[in-house]
């Protein structure tokens, strides 16, 4: 009896290239490389849902603005508060302006809000995409003759693609906003002389480098929130990971991108 | 406030839009910085070493921003060309002769070209010019500089270190000064001695102050004229008769010169035995000889005295003497 068990043992995992776990993440990453490919085909493909596209914008953009400019003014004030004390040792406060701005444009207003819309947006797409599949609502929408690829992954990639950029502005904006509020109150500082200041240490290279990178966030989440949802499994539990997962791969890989991004961006620097 | 679905695509439109004129203001406030749309026009500069020295770094002239540097590119051996674009508008005001140098933007700010000088008479700079360079201290150097001062500032307080400690141990006058009890009341008496005489010479100070007033009222009188003072002093005809006593009193003080001179000349031949009066003076042999002369010449008077006694009382002459009383006599 134990011999037999031993064998069924091998003879299953024969079944795998080199075991079920590392298996798995191969296929995902398949998985995954097919699913950009038909985003991509689908994309650039009649008919377009302008409609549903606009929608999605109104949902991802609009709807989380509120949230990320709260996120973006606190973070100006708070790491102006915190970088004053650095400065005023070497009695550089004056330069707090360049050093937010840098701050913020470079790398702060494309992290802060593609890391809310992870939260935000990105667990909402896992979650409602999860389950329209459990539900099994985007088996029906292929018998109904919809594209659902089209209706659901297409419209939400492209909305969260295109709308992180813009919230990167705004937060950019309002970050600046509250760093000047704060440097106003303590320096006396102008808005004049602190948006000088401020400009003068960015180059049109840092803004198009956190646009790109608000881009690729953008894609980030949508792709990670439709695939996981797209792909959700085992009923209501299915839909909780597939909420979870987004969010947890989401993040990770806006950091593995900035961190590739910023290299990138220096080298043509 | 509620949207209704139908809305969606215009708040999306001005949510969108919001968005790109953020985008478009910082990029034309950074454009505006950078003097991307500006009219501009490109100077070279060669340098040695250009310190760190950046594409888009400022350039300044007379210390307002008037450009960018554009281009940074080897030249030659180890030269740097810098090619800078710099505003249409200070065109006019840089002369040929204008130099370029490596400077900061604060101590330790960016590093930044600030063109100066130029003389008013050469013409304007003109497009590709190349702008002479004047090397700058790099922080390096000042480094070195300030590593000399420190190494010179060891050795000084090293000195000091060694002088303090032989203070310390009452060496020197210093040292005694310090540790010495007796010679801080020597020199206490020495400040009191001081003291008394700066009071002496405060008081002889008064005494010549009146003393000069004395002395100003004096001359004061003497310029005033009317007195015989005065008189003295500005009378012409007087000075000229002072003048011709004086050239009359040095005349005979030549002559009396001379004299001495003379009689110098003689007493010095009396001194000598070489002349009759010398042998006189200073020969005692013939001072004997002659005494001896004079003796015989006395006892010969005496005997001739004698002699001519007898002669009176001869028969021969008696009758000569005799008539010589009587017409006497008479």
């Amino acid at each position: 009896m134990k011999t037999n068990t031993v064998k069924s043992k091998i003879l299953d995992e024969q079944k795998y290239v080199i075991s079920k776990k590392v298996d798995a993440f191969f296929t995902d990453i398949y998985n995954v490389y097919m699913f950009i490919l038909r985003f991509f085909k689908e994309a650039f493909s009649p008919p377009f849902e302008f409609k549903e596209i606009i929608n999605q914008c109104y949902l991802v953009g609009y709807k989380s603005l509120a949230l990320i400019s709260l996120t973006g003014f606190i973070t100006g004030i708070v790491f102006t508060k915190q970088s004053r004390p650095s400065l005023s040792n070497f009695g550089a406060t004056s330069w707090l302006p360049s050093l937010i701005s840098i701050a913020i444009v470079k790398a702060l207003a494309p992290l802060v809000t593609a890391l809310i819309a992870a939260g935000k947006v990105g667990s909402n797409m896992g979650a409602e995409l999860g389950s329209m599949k459990v539900t099994e609502q985007i088996d029906a929408m292929e018998v109904s003759a919809t594209n659902p690829f089209k209706y659901l992954v297409v419209t939400r990639i492209t909305a969260v693609t295109l709308m992180i950029p813009i919230l990167v502005l705004y937060t950019g904006f309002v970050g600046m906003m509250g760093s000047y509020l704060n440097i106003h109150q303590t320096e006396l500082t102008s808005f004049t002389a602190f948006f000088k200041s401020a400009f003068a240490s960015i180059t049109f290279l840092d803004i198009y480098a956190s646009i790109f990178k608000a881009f690729c966030y953008g894609f980030t989440i949508g792709v990670a929130g439709c695939f996981q949802g797209y792909y959700a499994q085992n009923g209501t539990q299915g839909v909780g990971r597939a909420a979870n997962s987004t969010v947890v791969l989401s993040m990770f890989l806006i950091f593995v991108e900035e961190m590739i991004i910023v290299q990138f961006v220096n080298a043509i620097r | 406030m509620k949207i209704l679905k139908n809305n969606r695509p215009v708040v999306v439109g001005i949510f969108i839009l919001l968005g790109i004129v953020i985008l478009l203001l910082t990029l034309f406030t950074i454009g505006g910085q950078k003097e991307t749309f500006v009219k501009s026009f490109t100077l070279n500069a060669i340098f040695n070493d250009v310190g760190g020295l950046s594409v888009g770094a400022n350039i300044w002239f007379s210390g307002v921003k008037v450009g960018t540097v554009k281009k940074i590119g080897f030249h030659g051996n180890s030269q740097v060309q810098v090619t800078m674009n710099v505003e249409k508008d200070a065109e006019a005001h840089i002369r040929k002769d204008a130099k370029a140098k490596i400077g900061s933007d604060g101590l330790i700010g960016n590093k930044i070209i600030i063109i100066y000088g130029g003389s008013i008479t050469l013409p304007q700079v003109e497009k590709n010019d190349f702008l002479k360079v004047e090397d700058a201290q790099s922080t390096d150097d000042m480094l070195a500089t300030l590593q000399v001062n420190n190494k010179n500032l060891v050795a000084i307080t090293s000195d000091f270190k060694s002088i303090s400690h032989k203070i310390n141990s009452g060496e020197g006058s210093l040292g005694a000064l310090l540790n010495d009890p007796s010679f801080a009341i020597k020199l206490n008496k020495t400040v009191e001695n001081l003291q008394t005489t700066a009071t002496n010479l405060k008081t002889v100070s008064e005494n010549s102050k009146s003393t000069m007033a004395n002395f100003q009222e004096f001359s004061g009188k003497i310029n005033r004229p009317g007195n015989s003072i005065n008189d003295f002093a500005s009378d012409t005809i007087v000075y000229n008769r002072i003048v011709g006593t004086v050239s009359q009193l040095q005349n005979a003080a030549t002559s009396v010169s001379r004299f001495t001179a003379n009689l110098k000349m003689v007493s010095e031949k009396l001194n000598r035995k070489n002349n009759a009066v010398g042998v006189l003076l200073n020969d005692s042999a013939s001072a004997t000889s002659i005494k001896m002369t004079i003796k015989n010449l006395e006892t010969s008077s005496k005997k001739l005295d004698e002699d001519l006694e007898a002669i009176q009382h001869n028969f021969l002459l008696r009758g000569f003497f005799k008539k010589k009383e009587k017409n006497k006599e008479e």
